[in-house]
């Protein structure tokens, strides 16, 4: 039993993180701000090679040949750096398309030179029907998409993004475009009834990008702490900040702890993996929300204004606690699962 | 990453769990006095005969020499086997989990086999001398003084919030032993034995209702320096060393048994009826939504538990982050019995003791020492603030 990186994963970490800081470079992407599109393609082929979309995919099914523990150590980075695109999309279309025999639309998917958005239920008209899917769907990165990964109730769907019409709305997160789509009875590429198994990996990748978020606050907050002074010291030296930082870390270490755990519970099978799933999304919600919201305060004024990133963990936050399930729908299914003991 | 058990640990926790239903107390545990003493001692005894005792400890000092994660298995099983009791309310915690450890790390040859045997047999009882009258949170500014007198240390002085001094033996004590040297430099960590001539002590009677919290009183009371553990004028190094422990994995077993906690408050829940005084509490959307939070909060108070004896496992002795996860389990502690009072209805008007079967309100009372007792909550975000994450000292 151990609940830290091996060395091999410590060295994943340390290459994803690489990408993300050259690449993926907030300050820079903010010439992006409510545009459809938020992927730069080249860029996306780039994570692509690294082997970012079939981490967790057998090498038999076109992956890299990890497992989820791994796919759940790259989103906890993505989250730390507010890195935005389709990646949940993309990992759990390619998951999708391998799984069902799809194997040239995984391999595109895989390669970067298909694009897939993510459609969840707006309203209640939403339906994956075998292999048909139609109705009113809430699309993140829907701007120069391909596909669209459908997720409704326990089952899950591709369709061409070309089936969806989709009218665009002013979104909370500038870099996470949002729209709403409209389907009318399209066929869909390839489709699961019981995606329970795909749901799953998505609560626990959410709740890993959520829980580095927790962590990236924390350690903005304490940087900050350590380097801006007012009355001739460190403002981290007086207790109301310290403690406050102290907090932070203490809920980032709470998230991220119960993630790994619940990324290995799913993957190893265990009878009380799905409470752990939700309990870690619960966990990372509640982190990760209050983290960004206690760092702006941390910031002062400078934590108010556009030009600092801590708004963009915010609202990436708000967002990512509202992507397949929220904290009440996760909250909610706990208390009917098995005893973790 | 893993969360494989090894054959070792899958069979040890088959063993521990066989001893422990053949083995288990049924009777409560005396609430106080002698008779308490008697029970914890017997208990630890049973565990020692069991080879129970000092499961984490090395072999070559009584233990066996087994791992954290193995220790973590034990006090689940424990917690698992309904018992009648907490493992930590005992009067053998100090020994076992605060002196034994320090003497282990910091005591010499004699030291440790005179001292080790007799807590891990159940032979000694050990109390804890470190905070005072002026001396809460600011430890390191203690004024109890010890004078040199040839071979022997002369104390005078005053402790307080020294729980079960009343039944104890010995008592790690510490003492300041060079008055004229900065504050860290002058404290010297000495084994008291509690029969000596020149101590008094009085018994503090606590808001939930327990009278093993004392107040212990030295007139001259003399030590032999051989008793000085870890070095003279060395004993905050030494005394850091047991807080280490403390903050570290000693209160692993509190947290295994809260998971055990909230899962009979949402037994208590379904069977309860709740606020509209119709349907079991379970069914209220409010109490329904505060346990679900709890369920996920002591699943990743477990995680955090692991994840600590995963760092320990890297670097020997527990570090600063111990404090990250007591300073969650107090917190959480305290919620799950505030939530308890919500859910039992009128019985949160009624009384109970802090340890036993279907006890609430005892310990909702008791719950108020987990984020004051081994450093208050506020000196363990000073700790995570200054020691983890590097911020500057006021």
């Amino acid at each position: 039993m151990d609940l830290l990186p091996t060395e091999e994963q410590d060295e994943i970490i340390n290459t994803v993180r690489s990408q993300l800081e050259r690449n993926f470079d907030l300050h820079a992407l903010a010439e992006l701000d409510g545009a459809n599109s938020v992927v730069d393609s080249t860029l996306w082929k780039q994570c692509a090679e690294l082997g970012w979309f079939g981490l967790g995919l057998p090498e038999a099914l076109g992956g890299v040949g990890y497992t989820l523990a791994e796919e759940a150590l790259l989103f906890a980075e993505i989250g730390t750096h507010a890195a935005p695109g389709p990646f949940l999309p993309t990992v759990l279309a390619a998951r999708l398309a391998a799984m069902v025999g799809a194997t040239d639309l995984a391999a595109q998917i895989l390669a970067g030179t298909q694009l897939v958005a993510l459609a969840e239920p707006h309203g209640d008209t939403a339906a994956v029907a075998g292999a048909t899917v139609s109705g009113t769907f809430r699309v993140t990165d829907f701007g120069g998409a391909d596909l669209v990964l459908v997720l409704v109730g326990g089952s899950a769907a591709i369709v061409a993004a070309s089936d969806l019409v989709a009218e665009p709305l002013a979104s909370l997160d500038r870099l996470v475009p949002t729209a709403i789509g409209t389907v009318s009875q399209v066929p869909a590429l390839c489709y699961q009834d019981d995606a329970s198994g795909l749901q799953l990996r998505a609560t626990v990748l959410i709740a890993a990008e959520l829980a580095g978020i927790a962590t990236a606050t924390a350690q903005q907050s304490t940087q900050y702490a350590k380097d801006r002074e007012q009355f001739g010291t460190p403002i981290g030296s007086f207790q109301a900040v310290k403690h406050r930082c102290a907090d932070m870390a203490v809920r980032a270490d709470a998230a991220n702890s119960l993630v790994r755990y619940s990324a290995i519970a799913v993957l190893d099978g265990l009878p009380d993996a799905a409470f752990h799933a939700h309990a870690a999304r619960v966990v990372a919600t509640n982190a990760a929300i209050e983290n960004s919201q206690i760092n702006v305060q941390n910031h002062g004024g400078i934590g108010f204004t556009y030009e600092h990133t801590a708004h963009r963990f915010v609202t990436r936050a708000q967002v990512r606690s509202r992507t397949v399930g929220d904290l009440r729908s996760h909250l909610g299914g706990l208390l009917d699962q098995p005893a973790a003991l | 990453m893993n969360l494989d058990l090894t054959a070792e640990e899958l069979a040890f926790r088959e063993e521990a769990s066989t001893w422990l239903r053949e083995n288990l107390p049924t009777e409560a545990r005396p609430p106080e006095g002698q008779e308490m003493r008697a029970f914890d001692l017997a208990w630890q005894r049973t565990l020692f005969d069991g080879g129970w005792a000092g499961i984490n400890w090395p072999t070559e000092y009584g233990g066996r020499g087994l791992t954290d994660i193995q220790q973590m298995i034990w006090y689940e099983e424990f917690a698992k086997a309904n018992p009648p009791f907490t493992l930590n309310n005992s009067c053998t915690f100090v020994g076992n989990l605060h002196g034994g450890p320090t003497i282990i790390v910091n005591g010499n040859e004699e030291q440790r086999s005179t001292y080790l045997p007799q807590i891990l047999k159940g032979e000694a009882v050990w109390c804890q001398g470190f905070s005072e009258p002026g001396s809460g949170s600011d430890l390191a500014s203690l004024s109890t003084k010890a004078e040199i007198d040839g071979d022997e240390l002369v104390v005078t002085g005053q402790k307080t919030w020294t729980s079960y001094a009343h039944v104890a033996d010995v008592q790690e004590l510490l003492v300041r032993t060079d008055p004229t040297a900065p504050k860290h430099k002058g404290i010297t960590w000495v084994v008291c034995d509690m029969n000596s001539p020149g101590i008094e002590i009085r018994e503090i009677r606590t808001m939930s209702h327990v009278t093993d919290f004392c107040e212990v009183f030295y007139d001259e009371v003399r030590i032999p320096m051989s008793n000085v553990v870890g070095g003279l004028h060395n004993g905050w190094r030494t005394a850091m060393s047991t807080l280490g422990f403390e903050r570290g994995t000693a209160f692993m077993a509190d947290q295994v048994e809260l998971a055990a906690t909230v899962e009979r408050l949402i037994d208590e829940a379904k069977i309860r009826v709740g606020p509209d005084g119709k349907r079991p509490a379970i069914q209220d959307d409010e109490l329904a939504r505060r346990l679900s939070l709890a369920r996920a909060e002591v699943a990743a108070l477990r995680a955090m538990t692991i994840t600590g004896i995963s760092r320990n496992a890297r670097t020997d002795t527990p570090g600063p982050e111990g404090s990250i996860v007591r300073l969650f389990h107090g917190e959480l502690h305290q919620r799950v019995y505030q939530l308890a009072l919500d859910i039992i209805g009128a019985d949160a008007l009624r009384l109970t003791e802090v340890d036993g079967e279907g006890v609430w309100t005892g310990p909702y009372l008791q719950s108020f020492a987990y984020t004051i007792g081994g450093g208050t909550s506020d000196i363990q975000r000073n700790i995570v603030g200054e020691r983890v994450l590097g911020l500057p000292r006021a």
